[in-house]
Formats: structure tokens, C-alpha cells, sequence
């Protein structure tokens, strides 16, 4: 049997009030496995306990029961973050740090150096886009350029794990697109992703599995096709199709099959960011242009 | 579109080192980083209002007798040189973990195999590195502005005419006067009470709510650190000590536990008058303020190992 990724065991973890009686139960008896090489999008609204989870599963805090592992190791033990990159949501990093600093002080922590590390760092840089931004300090990079440097540091020690919490924040379709598609080629390397957003449209684009946590418990949880797909109906797409050819299948259906109902028929339209995406990537960059902050 | 991962690339982590429970690279990562951080926050500017403070005291100092001149100057700059850097091992240390949390930056740092041992040293050692910078270069300034007032003096005493034996007397005096050897247990001795104050700092900064929390604990913790002696001492004396309840002894044993006693690095008046501070002195005071530290670090550890971040 393959070791999971992300291996939770009935994990539970209360937050007393200080100064009170009261406590908070953040995450209760939660139970779930993330598969090797898999897109997980952990959902839920405000408070659900979606970052607790996160940060106990990356050791930042410790549960109250149960027991949560990466690849097979107490995820609360510091070797077990050998697998690990994280960019946790609407990071800051060191703002007087350039780009290649910032990453070169992340390779540095991952024990890498010398001329691997140069490498390993202006591959990053190349990968997220930011070879032009490299002598910039991060005081001056937009929002989309903190989340993909954030999402370079991430990948410094070639991770087998990587956890996201809202990687797209406040980053513009474009910044959020690019950052998208570097999930998608992290998950085409065989790299097991944990995903936290908000933006649903994007989680289902992306993720194989989703588990929808609310007010700590888990609701739901499955393969995103199998929860989504609306069992009795069938969607069917054409091309060409002439008037005549709509009208003969409509008459088919009614002669032959009277419980069957046509329920709506209308043009498919694409979506309003790939529309924007269209639109902007369209348009030449000036001569001299770069990326603004 | 986005380039795609180097294919060559490693798809696994095998060619880096395996986790080492505390590795020394790691923890120099983290004191460079830690070091770059407050030199480009530019703190170095108060080094101006050092130099400054020398050249104006220098400038008053032209009316005194020549002793009084260089015993004037050791006492201002030497002073000057304890408060800075005990303000600055106070204000740089205070900020660098809630910022740290705050900025969300920690998170990235113990996702990583980092213990949280190494991240509080590595800080701490970046602190020190800043620490001993700013020491000697305020040492530099010190010794510039006091080889100028050598000068100028030895320029006056031989403009003045004399015996050629008794001026070289005179300028062999004022030089032994000047050039005082204590001077540089003056320098280490600040250099560790810096250390010792930036270790508080940062056990203090581990529990506190704020930066703003953190430096104004550490103001009392300065006051207190140089009255407890004198307090200690007072409760002592047989015929107080007699009326002291145990509820004043107890206070007194938890003040002297818990506060350094910052007063055993009071030894500046007797450098500036020139009183040899002996070898084995300076090197209990020394062993004293490592050991402050140390215990310092450790509480800090004690508190931030089991910290919910």
C-alpha cells in the first residue's frame, strides 16, 4: 500500500479563552488521507478550521488529540519538513531582501550552497517569471510577484508536498492564471499539492479530491467529479450543429423517449477570465515596459 | 505562458543533506539574514548622533586641563557608547520575532527543516554580530576623536617652549594618560552587557503581546537590573536586615534570580579615572553575562517550543 502524503488521524484541537471557562473547538475528530501526487482543495468558509489544520499538519501548532503525517512521519517533528514547501496566505517575507537573496536565505536553510544553490535558485526564478525582478527588494513587488517568489521559496528543496493556503489572494486574473498553472505543472512532476481557497471556480479546475470543512468537522469528502456531477443529467456540446439537425433531436426525444426533458438549450459561453486572459495577453508590452508594482 | 519545471530537474529531494537536529549553516543563515535586516533598516544612523556627541563634548573640552580633557572625554564617550548599545540591543531585538509572525514570515521559515532552536540563536547571533559592529565602530570614532585631542595637546606642549627632556616628559604623560590599556575591558564589558540585554529582549519578546510590550519590560527590567545591587546590599546591612519580614526576603531572591544584576557591569567609572580593572574581574563579569544569557536563551526556548503560531 503507498504511504499517503498527508496522513490526518482524528485530529482535534481546542483553543481555551484565556481568562475564561470558554474554549474555541477549531478542528474536531478530523479524518482524512491526501494521496501521493494528488490536487487536494481543503474548503470551507471563515473559521472552519482550514488554517488550523494547515498549521498543525506543518508543525506550526500542535493538535489536542490525534495525529497528523507526512509520508509516513510525525508531521510535528522538524525532519518530516524535508518534504514540505509552504506559502502561507498574503505573505510579506523580509521586504529589504531581493529576490535572489530571499531564495538564496531559503536554499541556505534547506542546506543547499555553492554553485547548486545559484542553480537551484536562477531555475526558480526563471520557472515563476521574476529573472528581471531578481535585483529588485521584495519591498517593491507587486501582489502577484510576492505570491509567485513566495511560491519559488516553496519549491527550493524540490518538495514532494507542497501546501498553499489561498495562493491567489488578491492577485489580478493574470497573476492568479500564472500561478494556477504552476500548480498544475508542479502536480504534472508528480508533486502532491494541499490546497486552501476561496476561489471555488479555481479549486475545480485544479483538484483531483476536495474535503469541505464547517465549523471544524468535515462535511464532505470525495473525488471532485463524483461530488459535483448531477447523476440524471447529460450535457452534450456541438459543433455546426444547423437548426434543422436541434430540432430533429428535440422531435426524437419526445417521439421515443417522453420521460426524457429538454431542460435548457444555449449557446456555451467562455469564461470572464479567460476572456480577460485573452484580452490583456493579447496586447503587445511597450518597449521598455515591466511589470508594475 | 510560464515555463515549464526543468525537466533534468530532481523530481525528489536526494541529493540534499539530510536533517541535522541543529546545524550550524542553518543557524549563519539565519544570523546573516537577521544582520542584513537591521543594517538595512538603516540603525546605523545613530552612530551619527555618537559622533556628533564627541565632536561637541571634544569642542568644550578645549578649556580643561589636559588630564581632565581626556579623563572627560573617556567618561562622555564610553557612557554614550553603554547607552546606545544597550538601547540598541534593546530596540533591535524587540521587533524581530513579532515581526516576524506578524509578516507571516516565521511560517515560511519552521515550514522548513528548521528547529525552533536554531531560528531563536540564529536571530540572537545576527543581534551580536550587529552588536559588535556597532561597538567597534563606535570604538573607531572614540579612538579617532581621542588620537585628534592627543595631537592637538602634543602641538600645544611643544609650541610652548621648554626643555627638550621635560616637554618629551609631558608628552610621555599626557599619551599613558590617554591611551589607557583598560579601555578595552571598558569595550567588552559593554560588548556583553549589550549581549545579555538583547538575550532578555528576545526571551521577553517570546511571551509578550507587542513590540511596544516588549521594550517597555525591558526599560524596567534595565532599571531594576541596576538597583537591585543596591538594594540587595541595603537589605543586608545587620541592623535592616533584622526588621526585613520574609515576604521583603522573598521579593529581594525573586528580584535577584530573575533580574541580571547589570550594576557587576558598572566597572566604566573605574576605567575612565584610570584604575586598572584586573584580569580575573573582567573575566568573572564576562562569564557572569554569558551566563545571563544563556539562561536567557534557554527560557526563551522553554516559552517558544510549545508557542501556537
Amino acid at each position: 500500500m503507498t504511504t499517503p502524503a498527508i496522513a490526518i488521524r482524528n485530529l482535534s484541537k481546542v483553543f481555551p479563552i484565556p481568562f475564561k471557562r470558554e474554549r474555541v473547538v477549531a478542528v474536531h475528530d478530523l479524518s482524512l488521507e491526501v494521496a501521493p501526487g494528488q490536487v487536494y482543495g481543503l474548503l470551507g468558509p471563515n473559521g472552519s478550521g482550514k488554517s488550523t489544520t494547515m498549521k498543525i499538519v506543518l508543525g506550526l501548532i500542535s493538535p489536542s488529540a490525534g495525529r497528523t503525517e507526512i509520508f509516513g512521519r510525525n508531521s510535528q517533528l522538524v525532519d518530516s519538513h524535508e518534504e514540505v514547501g509552504f506559502l502561507p496566505e498574503n505573505p510579506y517575507f523580509y521586504k529589504y531582501l531581493t529576490g535572489f537573496e530571499t531564495l538564496k536565505f531559503y536554499a541556505r536553510l534547506c542546506g543547499l550552497s555553492g554553485q547548486a544553490l545559484r542553480d537551484k535558485v536562477g531555475e526558480l526564478l526563471k520557472l515563476v517569471r521574476l529573472e528581471d525582478a531578481r535585483d529588485r527588494r521584495l519591498g517593491g513587488y507587486s501582489k502577484g510577484m510576492l505570491q509567485r517568489i513566495g511560491l519559488a521559496q516553496a519549491l527550493i528543496q524540490n518538495p514532494r508536498l507542497l501546501v498553499l493556503d489561498e495562493p491567489t489572494a488578491g492577485v489580478d486574473p493574470r497573476g492568479s492564471a500564472e500561478i494556477r498553472d504552476l500548480i498544475v505543472a508542479c502536480k504534472e512532476r508528480g508533486i502532491t499539492v494541499l490546497l486552501c481557497s476561496h476561489l471555488l471556480g479555481q479549486v475545480q479546475e485544479i483538484c483531483d479530491r476536495i474535503g469541505i470543512l464547517d465549523r471544524g468537522v468535515l462535511v464532505r469528502e470525495g473525488k471532485l467529479e463524483d461530488l459535483i456531477s448531477i447523476e440524471d443529467q447529460t450535457e452534450m456540446i456541438f459543433e455546426n450543429a444547423p437548426p434543422a439537425l436541434l430540432a430533429e433531436i428535440g422531435k426524437l426525444m419526445a417521439a421515443s423517449y417522453p420521460e426524457a426533458r429538454l431542460l435548457e438549450q444555449k449557446k456555451p459561453r467562455t469564461t470572464l477570465e479567460r476572456y480577460f486572459l485573452e484580452v490583456t495577453y493579447a496586447r503587445p508590452i511597450p518597449d521598455g515596459g515591466s511589470e508594475s508594482t | 505562458m510560464i515555463p515549464a519545471i526543468s525537466e533534468d530537474a530532481p523530481a525528489f529531494p536526494t541529493a540534499y543533506p539530510r536533517h541535522r537536529f541543529f546545524s550550524p549553516a542553518r543557524v549563519r543563515a539565519l544570523a546573516a539574514n537577521t544582520f542584513t535586516e537591521l543594517v538595512r533598516l538603516k540603525i546605523f544612523y545613530f552612530l551619527l548622533i555618537f559622533a556628533l556627541l564627541l565632536i561637541t563634548s571634544s569642542a568644550i573640552l578645549i578649556q580643561l586641563s589636559f588630564q581632565d580633557q581626556f579623563q572627560m572625554l573617556k567618561d562622555v564617550s564610553l557612557g554614550a557608547m553603554s547607552i546606545f548599545t544597550s538601547l540598541l540591543a534593546i530596540l533591535a531585538t524587540a521587533g524581530l520575532l513579532p515581526k516576524d509572525i506578524e509578516d507571516r514570515t516565521l511560517y515560511t521559515v519552521l515550514a522548513k527543516p528548521v528547529s525552533r532552536l536554531e531560528y531563536l540563536v540564529g536571530k540572537l547571533l545576527g543581534v551580536y554580530l550587529l552588536l559588535l559592529v556597532s561597538v567597534v565602530l563606535m570604538g573607531i570614532l572614540f579612538f579617532v576623536m581621542l588620537s585628534w585631542r592627543v595631537h592637538y595637546v602634543t602641538s600645544e606642549i611643544r609650541a610652548a617652549g621648554g626643555s627638550a627632556e621635560a616637554t618629551q616628559q609631558q608628552i610621555d604623560l599626557l599619551r599613558a594618560t590617554a591611551y589607557n590599556p583598560n579601555l578595552w575591558s571598558g569595550g567588552i564589558l559593554i560588548y556583553v552587557k549589550a549581549c545579555l540585554l538583547a538575550s532578555a529582549t528576545l526571551f521577553v519578546s517570546t511571551f509578550a503581546s507587542s513590540t511596544i510590550f516588549t521594550i517597555i519590560i525591558m526599560v524596567a527590567v534595565y532599571f531594576i537590573g541596576n538597583m537591585q545591587a543596591t538594594a540587595r546590599d541595603y537589605w543586608q546591612v545587620p541592623s535592616i536586615a533584622g526588621q526585613a519580614g520574609w515576604l521583603i526576603k522573598a521579593f529581594l531572591a525573586f528580584v535577584s534570580l530573575v533580574f541580571p544584576d547589570l550594576q557587576a557591569f558598572n566597572l566604566l567609572d573605574e576605567i575612565v579615572v584610570g584604575t586598572s580593572v584586573g584580569f580575573w574581574l573582567l573575566w568573572k563579569t564576562v562569564g557572569l553575562g554569558v551566563l545571563y544569557s544563556l539562561i536567557y536563551l534557554s527560557a526563551a526556548f522553554f516559552v517558544f517550543s510549545d508557542k501556537e503560531l
